[in-house]
């Protein structure tokens, strides 16, 4: 197994300017296969930036080590740099210029040929529907396209590694999914794919291994159905009954779920406890109501992180 | 493309973007020299005197004027780093496999071309319409150190537009300098007939150095020893300001 990136036991310290100290990493460890789609889960000041920035070496650690294919973020900058295609989390384009410079720019500044860089441009234009705008100044457009454009760059190079801080924050549910969908066929083509996402469904669905950090320690880490056994006593459950009316509701309240949504006939509940004595309830009620349909599942990446999110306090 | 190409070509492209920035570094130095020039000329009767030597003002201010498009272009183009900010790429520029000083230099290098058109237009002008007695055999050592100064005065307002988050804040840094490093160099007057503490800083201002080394390579004048010294120390300026530009990026969080 080829580790694509590696950190170990990674520090982060700032100093603020009053004097005080803030711990932004505090002993991160973790490995990434090439070809894998890795994600950093965690609520703002979490520390999933930062990781970012000293993965592509705008900011330098504390201690501890980070290296990208080998290179060492802090010894070996510009081969780890070699290594990479970064979107950050802040919109970045260069707004005086059009966007067929921004992005031919991107590809010459990280090596590409012109012709090479030419080719590229025809294809990375196509899918991210920048044809009409081409000419246009990168400053009179939206927000929007601009982080299409930002994204649109990375796809200019072949870089093995890819990083994404909340990259498809600010995208339409359309270009959203084609970004999605590009970057499962890049890691199926050997790319390495890091990103940070606070849309949980987002790492749910693209992600082959999670982290949760949280205050800049590693909370939880993991394949999903890894992460899934943390919450083994959690699990979500969907009725369909005949009908919701009467007491119903109030019946499902006294079964005491952490979560409970009626949407018509249907019914949605997450769980925390021993699911026979649940089931066992639950039959009683489908004597009153009828229950249609019955599902058990685990939970999803968001109740197992507002779960882990809890415990923390 | 090599890296400093890549930046020089994505420096071209900005710069070209906005003539007016162009227009303000290559003109602006020269109406100095026609205004500025003119008028001291009128009020101080026709001659300073320069190692014994006597210029007209006009030729005098010559070398100042080159001095200050070397400043003037290395300050527009550390402004860029603000520019960079203000649109989210600064950060993003930091990740590309460019080297910090391939990076800085690879900015500068457009705009040492900018500088080095404006010091020729300001010396066919200083010629043809005043008649400054200009020393022809020496002018690939104008251009030398209108490069290095210009290098060495880019790094230098590098250090503070990358490590300032307020634009404004980096606005004053610029305007104090303007003031200071200005007119408290060699620039528009001797400084042999200044009292001792008006000479002292202005003798460790690399302006100084800079337009002492102009005056001799477009003039003629100044001492062989001192002007060694002070080549020697325009370049160490540079080379150290370099150090602290890459220090600065790297430490750009």
């Amino acid at each position: 197994m080829t580790v694509a990136i590696e950190v170990e036991d990674l520090q982060k310290v700032y100093r603020t300017s009053n004097g005080g100290v803030v711990r932004a990493l505090d002993g991160v460890s973790f490995k990434v296969p090439q070809g894998r789609i890795f994600g950093l889960l965690g609520p703002n000041g979490a520390g999933k930036s930062t990781l970012v920035k000293i993965l592509s070496t705008i900011t330098p650690h504390t201690s501890g080590r980070a290296a990208v294919r080998g290179f060492d973020v802090a010894r070996q900058p510009l081969a780890a740099r070699q290594q990479l295609a970064v979107v950050l989390q802040q919109t970045a384009t260069e707004n005086l210029l059009t966007v067929r410079d921004n992005l031919l720019i991107y590809a010459y500044l990280h090596g590409v040929k012109s012709h090479a860089a030419h080719e590229r441009l025809q294809t990375v234009v196509e899918e991210f529907e920048l044809g009409s705008q081409l000419r246009d100044t990168v400053q009179e457009l939206s927000l929007g396209t601009k982080r299409r454009i930002q994204v649109a760059k990375i796809f200019m190079l072949d870089a093995p590694v890819i990083m994404l801080d909340e990259a498809t924050t600010g995208m339409d549910p359309l270009m959203k999914r084609r970004v999605m969908d590009r970057l499962r066929a890049e890691a199926r083509q050997g790319r390495t794919i890091l990103l940070t996402t606070q849309v949980l469904s987002e790492a749910e669905e693209l992600c082959e291994s999670i982290m949760i950090l949280d205050r800049g320690r590693s909370m939880a880490s993991g394949t999903l159905p890894e992460l899934r056994k943390l919450s083994t006593h959690m699990f979500r459950v969907n009725l369909l009954f005949a009908d919701t009316n009467g007491d119903l509701v109030s019946k499902l309240e006294a079964l005491q779920p952490v979560k409970l949504q009626v949407d018509g006939n249907t019914v949605e509940m997450v769980f925390q406890g021993e699911e026979a004595s649940l089931l066992g309830r639950l039959a009683e009620i489908s004597r009153e109501t009828p229950i249609l349909q019955f599902e058990v599942r685990g939970p999803t990446l968001e109740e197992i992180f507002i779960r882990l999110m809890k415990e923390k306090g | 493309m090599t890296g400093i190409g890549a930046v020089f070509y994505r420096d071209y492209r900005q710069r070209m973007t906005n003539i007016g920035f162009v227009f303000w570094d290559l003109f602006v130095p020269l109406a100095y020299l026609v205004l500025f020039g003119m008028g001291f000329e009128r009020m101080l009767g026709g001659s300073v005197a320069v190692e014994g030597r006597a210029f007209g003002y006009t030729a005098f201010l010559l070398p100042g004027v080159l001095g200050m498009v070397t400043f003037s272009v290395a300050m527009n183009t550390s402004w860029g780093f603000f520019m960079d900010k203000d649109s989210g790429i600064f950060y993003e520029l930091l990740t590309y496999p460019i080297t910090r000083p391939q990076l800085l230099i690879g900015k500068i290098s457009f705009n040492v071309l900018l500088a080095v058109i404006g010091s020729v237009l300001a010396v066919v002008l200083g010629v043809v319409a005043m008649g400054a007695p200009i020393r022809w055999d020496l002018l690939p050592l104008t251009a030398a150190i209108v490069t290095a100064a210009t290098a060495g005065w880019f790094f230098l307002f590098s250090v503070f537009a990358i490590k300032l988050a307020r634009m404004d804040a980096f606005n004053t840094v610029l305007s104090a300098a303007y003031i200071l490093l200005m007119f408290l160099s060699s620039m528009f007057y001797p400084l042999s007939d200044l009292p001792i503490w008006f000479r002292v800083p202005a003798y460790l201002n690399p302006m100084t150095w800079q337009v002492d080394l102009l005056r001799f390579s477009l003039l003629g004048v100044g001492s062989p020893k001192t002007l060694l010294i002070e080549g020697v120390a325009v370049v160490v300026f540079a080379v150290i300001c370099l150090f602290l530009a890459v220090r600065a990026l790297n430490r750009a969080d």
